[in-house]
Parts: structure tokens; sequence; C-alpha cells
């Protein structure tokens, strides 16, 4: 017995002096059911490839969604306890300020200088342009989505209709036909701006929601649309398109639109792998680009989703988390995330890819939202602001309030302006740049 | 005449069964959405019933996605102790307030009801602070010490305290009967129904307990089952028969916690009836 | 303006009522209920009264206090204080449309929840007091929903009133769109949380009854009592220890209701849900306002000690502890 634990004693010695102990890493995500597979799939992958070559191991824990994460984030960062933080974090855009102020953030601007040889020359631009915050990259892409217009194909299609590109276009579907569902009837549009659709179509009017180039240079501190008229161009616009009866005003459901209840909905363009799933053979999905306000204004939408960040946790750590990060944004990583998920492909050279090319001839509804982001003028910015949900709300109940309580867009837009630049001073005051 | 009268005496139970199928209702709901398909939640009309009750799929999915059982250990864990804990705290503190005088008496039971009246999200980050200052990351210990406390447990033992006569406690004292023998032997057994019933609140609460567990642990070991329901919702929450499906995995347990110890209570409700 | 105004007016008034309240009760409780005599034995009492109160004061007082002290600075994102601001934010906050719709909100809420939870678990208890096996099914579907949580129950609801894929609407024939429609938001809300409150309630209603020795109901109902005349006399006295707990917590929880908004409204559409605690959530911890979310716990924290110490008021006389 006892040489029995001698001679494994020994063994282990070998083995450890052998092996070199790896580097371990720890990720933070917040990606649920299939994502939250195949990102423990990457990981697992990574482990036993270049993570084996390199001696490096990372764990992926699951952190809750991106805003919990975020409070998670910000109570590590304020209980100084900074070997709590992980080495990886995936952040969305409300985790853009934490990061960004902490110690111990890695930007990718300092990782470039310490690995020259890196190259980020494949990455889909606009989807690195939306994680830099006053002239540092943050972090690189890793979820990348747009917002686009889904729409029920068949249904137009049995009206010999095709779907409008423009806000006034759809007021104009008022007395079609589509709204009829048999003896009954049905919601041909619903939404309620918030945050990144108010900024989507004041951006194609040319205007900024917020100062500071929509926070991305800065804290921002008021709003940039109302002096300039884009604010009250886009609420007269929108009041005319509810006045002609075709517009609800609500969220509007994607159960809604599933059931066939509703004909045009705006969302993530990640959801179209759920979409098609759920609509099945009951009719046609088809998606177009995100509606512009009128025809003089220009066409897209911003980028969102979101991002892989590093934690300066010494040096070994560090250029192991960048080889991870650059791994998990890379061509194969990418391919199959944007395949499983319904994402776009956050690097080009996925979107070259066979997995890629062959999605897209069968279901040429994902290909919308990357063309999409690649039309979008890259003066458009989605937006960065403090107190993100009480500004989110706040536009949608001053849109209500426009459209349910008479108030003119005048108004609406002079209320805004002071309610939520309100919120903006707030939080400067609270978190002086 | 006599058929009006036996009506009249079963409409009470007659509105008592439907009132029981408005409250089930939902709950009946839930249970048959989780074995319907994405289809048939999309399909216009609803449904009740799902197609077949074959369709195992979700529930699959739950276990497949998640180590489940790993985090009913974890939740069962962190629920009996935070419970346990808090009941013998809330016993003493009532014990306390109804059976002794102090200065401030009145005073520190109000104080305690206050801590009913903050919300918890108030406290997080301070209390994220100290439980982090004091090591507890990653333990057992750290996910129930913030709810050690429990104003709602010990206001109702005083309430049912109260009823017992002070003659008892004096007379159990003269008969140099000491308090932990007179708590447990004495006013604890009469108290047995809502002894019961308050730690099956107390054990509800911390089952389903979310944002706390989830920012003092860091490993995937230590994560509880309401963590799991959140790994399986999208951004929307559109997955219902998914949501559903892990709705009922995460509360199996807790039904059947509830039907072991609904037996005693309604069995020390018997008793305790026959004591006073 | 005008809700502002109410606003205001509703909280000073709220104070004010909590400064006479607190003053009441600080005379009569030399004069309550008295067991012992004072002195005697109150270090015992204190020393078993000190677990519950050390933990207190770690994880809610201490924490509350720093909240304090927050309402009144400058926080940063991450929760650090760096300057005083005063009563600004206090200020800033009367001043938002949404604070006198949560004022509003939480107050109905409670006025609506409170009653309609504890006549219709009182009532059921009452109907089951009774020992027989179809009491104990009754029993058991009615203390079932104890064991659902808030956040799964309100999934259940969020597709139970969908307007569309919900079963509601349809077998009902309405149209509805129950939680998205300003009018009838708070409906929803009600119906939810109404549901939550049912079965602990009833549970306890159902064991105080239990208790109540079953030779004084008889008596008095071979003497030719009506069953309500036996309820109001001799029942009801005997349960109100029971009644004071379950209306008193009832409304504390009211007063906080948070979770079913989070998790199906957001507050709107358009501040119809919008309530206290909410709107600490929303505009203060989950925005990174910190100071804005300690001054509107405040005013909640206040204003349902105000309600509570209200209550407590009606315990000497009409509360009998036998």
């Amino acid at each position: 017995m006892k040489r029995v634990l001698l001679m494994l004693a020994i063994l282990l010695l070998v083995c450890s002096v052998g092996v070199a102990e790896p580097v371990k890493l720890t990720l933070w995500h917040s990606m649920t059911q299939e994502a939250g597979q195949l990102m423990d799939a990457f990981v697992k992958e990574f482990n036993e490839t270049l993570g084996r070559e390199q001696g490096i191991e990372v764990e992926a824990v699951f952190q809750g969604k991106y805003s919990e994460a975020v409070t998670k984030l910000n109570s590590v960062l304020s209980s100084g306890q900074t070997d709590n933080l992980p080495d990886v974090m995936q952040l969305d855009a409300t985790g853009k300020v934490s990061f960004a102020s902490a110690e111990m953030a890695y930007p990718v601007d300092r990782a470039l200088q310490e690995h020259p040889e890196s190259d980020l020359s494949d990455l889909l631009a606009p989807a690195l342009a939306n994680w830099k915050m006053g002239g540092v990259q943050l972090g690189l892409p890793f979820a990348t989505s747009t917002t686009v217009l889904y729409y029920n194909k068949s249904a137009f299609d049995a009206l010999g209709l095709t779907v409008p590109g423009t806000l006034e276009g759809i007021a104009s579907l008022a007395g079609s036909g589509l709204e009829k569902d048999g003896d009954g009837s049905r919601t041909v549009f619903a939404c309620l701006p918030n945050t990144p659709t108010l900024a989507n179509w004041l951006g194609q009017l040319g205007s900024n929601l917020v100062n500071r180039t929509n926070g991305t240079e800065g804290t921002a501190s008021a709003l940039e649309c109302v002096d300039n008229g884009a604010l009250l161009e886009f609420l007269k616009t929108w009041k005319a398109l509810y006045e002609s009866g075709v517009l609800e005003n609500g969220e509007g459901s994607l159960d809604a639109f599933v059931a066939g209840k509703q004909l045009m909905m705006i969302s993530s363009s990640s959801n179209v792998t759920s979409l098609l799933e759920k609509i099945g053979d009951s009719f046609e999905l088809g998606v177009t680009f995100y509606p512009r306000v009128s025809e003089k204004a220009a066409e897209g939408a911003t980028v969102n989703g979101s991002c892989l960040v590093i934690f300066d946790q010494g040096e070994a750590r560090r250029n192991a988390a960048w080889t991870f990060v650059t791994w998990m944004t890379g061509p194969d990583v990418q391919a199959t995330f944007a395949r499983g998920t319904g994402y776009l492909p956050s690097n080009v050279k996925a979107s070259d890819s066979s997995a890629w090319t062959e999605l897209v001839s069968q279901y040429p509804q994902y290909e919308v939202g990357l063309r999409q982001v690649l039309q979008t003028p890259d003066t458009m910015h989605s937006v960065t602001v403090g107190p993100s949900i009480d500004f989110y709300y706040g536009i949608q109940n001053w849109v209500s309030d426009m459209l349910e309580q008479d108030l003119t867009p005048e108004e609406a837009a002079q209320g805004m302006a002071e309610d939520l630049g309100g919120m903006l001073e707030q939080y400067v005051r609270a978190n002086p740049s | 005449m006599k058929n009006s009268n036996r009506l009249l005496r079963l409409l009470p139970d007659l509105v008592l069964v439907l009132m029981a199928a408005v409250v089930l209702f939902p709950v009946f709901y839930g249970l048959m959405g989780a074995f319907k398909t994405p289809q048939e939640f999309s399909s216009y009309p609803p449904t009740l019933f799902p197609e077949s009750f074959r369709n195992l799929d979700n529930f699959r999915y739950v276990f497949d996605m998640t180590p489940m059982l790993r985090y009913y250990l974890n939740s069962l864990i962190v629920a009996t102790l935070s419970s346990t804990v808090r009941m013998f705290l809330a016993v003493f503190a009532a014990y306390a307030f109804v059976f002794y005088r102090f200065p401030g008496h009145r005073f520190f039971f109000l104080l305690m009801l206050t801590t009913m009246m903050l919300p918890p999200d108030v406290l997080v980050i301070a209390n994220y602070q100290t439980v982090s200052g004091m090591g507890l990351l990653d333990t057992y210990l750290g996910m129930c010490i913030v709810s050690f406390v429990g104003a709602s447990q010990m206001f109702m033992l005083r309430q049912q305290f109260m009823t017992s006569p002070v003659a008892l406690h004096d007379a159990a004292m003269l008969d140099g009967c000491g308090d932990f023998r007179f708590i447990f032997s004495v006013l604890l057994p009469t108290a047995r129904p809502v002894l019961i019933t308050l730690f099956l609140q107390s054990f509800l609460a911390q089952w389903n307990t979310y944002l706390w567990p989830l920012l003092v642990t860091n490993r995937n070991s230590m994560r509880t089952v309401q963590v799991g329901i959140t790994m399986l919702t999208t951004i929307d929450a559109t997955n219902y028969e998914v949501i559903l499906a892990a709705t009922f995995v995460t509360m199996l347990p807790t039904m059947v916690v509830y039907l072991i110890l609904r037996k005693a209570v309604s069995h020390a409700m018997s008793s305790g009836a026959l004591i006073s | 303006m005008e809700e502002e105004i109410l606003g205001f007016t509703m909280f000073f008034c709220l104070l004010k009522k909590f400064q006479e309240v607190f003053l009441l009760i600080y005379y009569k409780s030399n004069g309550a209920r008295q067991r012992h005599l004072p002195g005697q034995n109150s270090v015992k009492g204190i020393l078993f009264l000190l677990p519950m109160l050390t933990f207190a004061v770690i994880f809610v007082f201490y924490p509350f206090g720093q909240a304090l002290v927050q309402s009144v600075s400058v926080v940063n994102f991450r929760g650090e204080i760096t300057g005083f601001a005063g009563l600004d934010h206090f200020r800033y906050l009367f001043g938002r449309k949404e604070f006198s719709s949560a004022l509003r909100n939480t107050l109905l809420l409670c006025g609506v929840n409170v009653p309609v939870t504890v006549v219709l678990t009182l009532l059921l208890a009452w109907m089951c007091r009774q020992k027989s096996p179809f009491h104990s099914i009754m029993e058991t579907a009615f203390a079932l929903p104890m064991s659902v949580s808030m956040a799964s129950i309100s999934l259940v609801f969020k597709v139970l009133l969908n307007p569309t894929a919900g079963y509601l609407n349809y077998i009902t024939g309405l149209d509805i769109r129950w939680l998205t429609d300003r009018r009838t938001a708070m409906y929803g809300i009600l119906i939810i949380t109404i549901w939550m409150g049912i079965a602990f309630n009833f549970l306890l209603f159902l064991s105080a009854l239990r208790a109540i020795p079953g030779e004084l109901a008889e008596s008095a109902a071979l003497e030719g009592a009506s069953s309500l005349r036996i309820f109001m006399q001799i029942q009801l006295p005997l349960l109100s220890p029971t009644l004071l707990y379950v209306v008193c917590t009832n409304m504390i929880q009211a007063l906080m209701t948070n979770g079913p908004i989070l998790i199906l409204t957001g507050g709107g559409p358009a501040r119809s849900t919008t309530t206290m605690i909410y709107l600490m959530y929303s505009t203060g911890f989950s925005s990174s306002n910190y100071s804005l979310a300690a001054c509107v716990s405040i005013i909640a924290f206040l204003m349902t000690l105000t309600f509570t110490l209200l209550l407590f008021t009606t315990e000497k006389g009409r509360v009998h502890y036998q």
C-alpha cells in the first residue's frame, strides 16, 4: 500500500514537472441558450487546440444578463478587490463606461503595442468602431447585430404590395387592406421609439441624439437633436404615421408578429434564427433595411451587440487573454457563431467562409443585416449614456404622451430636451469626465 | 324546499371549488405550456392543451443546457441554511419581545420591522463590499448571510407567542425551567403550524432569490436554480415553452417540500387545537 | 404642475403624521401591556434579541446608513462618494413627472391589493375551517401557489395576458392589451400581485381559525347566533393578532412592489405602472444613479413606516391576545 502511494507521489511529481502549469483565465459572459452552449464549446475547443499549444486554459462562467454582469463589475470595482475581476469579459454598451474607467482595463490599443504582429484589418469595421470610446478601442466585437425591419411577406404579396422603405411610405399603407384579417383586424405596424431606434432615425437625418458624438467621445451632457430640428422633424413624421392609423403605439410583440396578427416589426437582426424557427411554414418571413424617416434621409442603422474586453491581471495572463480574444473574433469562431445564433459575423473572413455563404443562399434573410451595416454612414454612432434605463423609458414616455395625450411635436421635443437633458446633467455632475 | 336547502348547503363548497380553479389555473396553464412546441405557442388561436403530452423536448432541453442537478443541490443548501438560521434568530427575538421588557423594547421591535421596508437593491453594493471583505465570496455562507434577518417571521412569531398565557412563562420560570427549555418544549410545540408555514415561506423565498447569489459567486459550480432559468431565457424572453419547462423543473422540489411539510402542518394544526 | 403640488402636499402631510404617531407611540409605550415589572430580566431580553440585531445592523442598517449619506452626496457610477449635494437630488426627484406617477400608483396598488387579498383569503380560510377530506384538497389548492416564485408566475401571466398568444383574451372574447395599454396595465399588475398573496395569508388565517376552540362557536350557535355574528364577535377578535400581521406585511409588500413590474411592464406604458421601488430601480440603481436610488428609497421607507405606525396605533384595544 505504502509503495503504491509512493509511486503515485513520484508519478505526480514527474507529471507536474513535465507539464508546465497552464495559464488559467476566467471569461465572464452573458450568452444564454444555444449561444451559451456555443460559448462553452468555443472555450473547450480553444483549450484543446491553441490553448494546449500555448499553455492556456480558459474557464467560461455565465454572469447573468449584460446589465447584471455590469452591476457585478461595478460592485467588484468599488470593493477594490480587483483579483475578483475576470481576465476576459463580454460587455454590451451599458458596460462601456465602467470598463473605460477601470484602472485594470487593458484596452486593445495597449495590446496592439505589445503585440505588433496582431492584425485587426479582418474585423468588420463598423463593428470594431462601435467599441471605441474617447478615442480608445476598448475591446473587440464578438456578438454583432443591427436593427432591421421584419415583415410578413406573404401578407404583402397577397395584396400585391411591396414593403415601403420609409416611415412616410408606411403611413401610406393606410386603407391598403393590410389591416383586414378575414373578418377581424390586425396590426400593420407597432413600434415605440427608444434610445437605439431613435438614434438611428436621427442619425439618418444627420444628427446625433446626444452630444459628444452620441457619447462616444466623452460623457454626454445634453441632447444634440433639438436645436438642429432633427428631433422635431422625426416627431412630426411619427405623429403623422400614428394619425394615419397604421401605427399601433406600443412596443409590439414578437408573438403577435409570429401569429400573423402584426405585419411589420423593428427588431434585432440576431432574431432571424428564432423567427424562422417559430414561423415555420405559416408565412414567408421578409427582412429589409431599417426604414428611413423620409426619402431624403440616409439609409442605415447602427451596430449593436457585445464585445470582449480584457482586464490586466499581470503580463502572463493578459498576453494569454489577448491570444484568446483574437481567437474568439477569428473567422472560424465567428462563422460558427453567426450560423448558430443569427448574429452577424464580426470577422470579414467569416462572411467569405462556406458555412456563411451556404446559410445565406438557403436563407437570404440572414444577409440583410450585414449589407445594412456596410452601407450605414460612418457618421452614425450608437448611443452611450450613463442613465441608460431611465433615458430609454424617458424617450418612450414622451413619444407615448405625444400620441396619446395630444402633445404637439413641439411640446414633446421641448419636454424631451428638458427631461432627458436633466438626466444627463445629473449624471455628468456625479461623473465628471 | 329540501332540495333548495341542500343546494344552499353546497353553495360554499361550490364557491370554493370555483375559486380553487381560478387560483390554480395559471399554474395549470403554465404546466401545459411546458409541453408545447414553439409553433404551438405562436399559432393563432391559442390553445390550452398541448398537442401531445409526450413532447418532453423542453424538459430534456433544460437538463441538456444546464447542470440543473448541481444547481438543485446548491439551492437546497442555501435555502435550508438561511431559513434555519433565520427561524432561530426570529424565534429568539420574538421571545425576547414577548416575555421580556427592556429599555427601548417597543423601539427595537419597530426597528426590526423596518428591515422589511428597505428595497434590497439599495443595500446590494454595500453588502457586496462587506461580504467580499469577509472573504465569503464563492461560499454558501456568503450567499446566505444577508438573509439571516427575517423580520416578517419574527413579527408573526411575536403575534403567536402573545397568545400564550403570561402565567405559563412565570410558572415555568419559578419551577426553574430555563429559557431554552421553555422555548423548545413549551412554546414552539404549540406554535407548530405557524412555525412550519413560516419556514416554508422563508425556504421558498430563498429558493427563488436570484441577483445576490449571482453577485457573490464566481464559479459555475456555485450557481443556483434561478440562474439556470436565466441561462435558458433569450433576451426578449419569448421562448415561453422552454422558460415554462425550466420553471416547472425548478418548482418541482419546492412542491415536494411543500407537500411533505403540509402533512406536518395539518397534523400540527389538529394537535395545536387540542392544546389550546 | 398640479400633480407635483399634490405630491408635495401628500409628502409633507405624511411627514407630519409620522411625527405625531411617533410621539403617540413613544408616550404610549410606557403604559403598554406589562407582562413583567420593567427592568426585571432586561439583560436576558436583550441577549435574546442580540443575534438578530447584530445581523440587521451589519447587513441592513449599515448599508442603509450609507444610502442616507449617498442621498445628500454626489455619488459616481461605482457608488463612490465624490462630493456633497445637499437636498439637490430630492429637489430633482420631486420635479420629475415619474415621481408623482409612482406615488399615485403605489398608493393605488396598496389601496386595492391589501383589502382585496385580506378579505378574500379570510373568507376562503373561513370556508375551509372545518376539517374534512374535501377541505384538505381545497387547502392544498389554495396553498400551492406559495411554491411558485414571483418570477415564474410573472412569466406565466405574461403569456396568459398576451393579447394574441395568450389564452385569457381568446377564451373571454375580450380584446384587451392587458399589460401594454396604459388604461389596463395596472389591472394586470393587480391581478398578479393579488394572486401571489393568496397562499401564505390563507394558510395563516386557516391555522389561526383552527386554533380557536370549537366549543365557543358551537355554544353560540346553540343560543341562536347567526354565523356572521359568531364570526364578528367570537372568531374575528381571536383572529386579530394574525389579522394585524397579515394586514401589516401585505401593506409593506404592496408598497414595495417591484418584481412583477420589472419583469412585465418596465413601469410602462407611459409611467402607468411605475411604483416607488421600480422608480428606485430604474432611475437609480440600474441607471447608476445611486443618490437618486437612495432618495427614492428613503421616501418610500418613510411612507411605509408611517403607514405601519398608523396601523400599530390600532393594536391597543382592538387586537386581542387572549
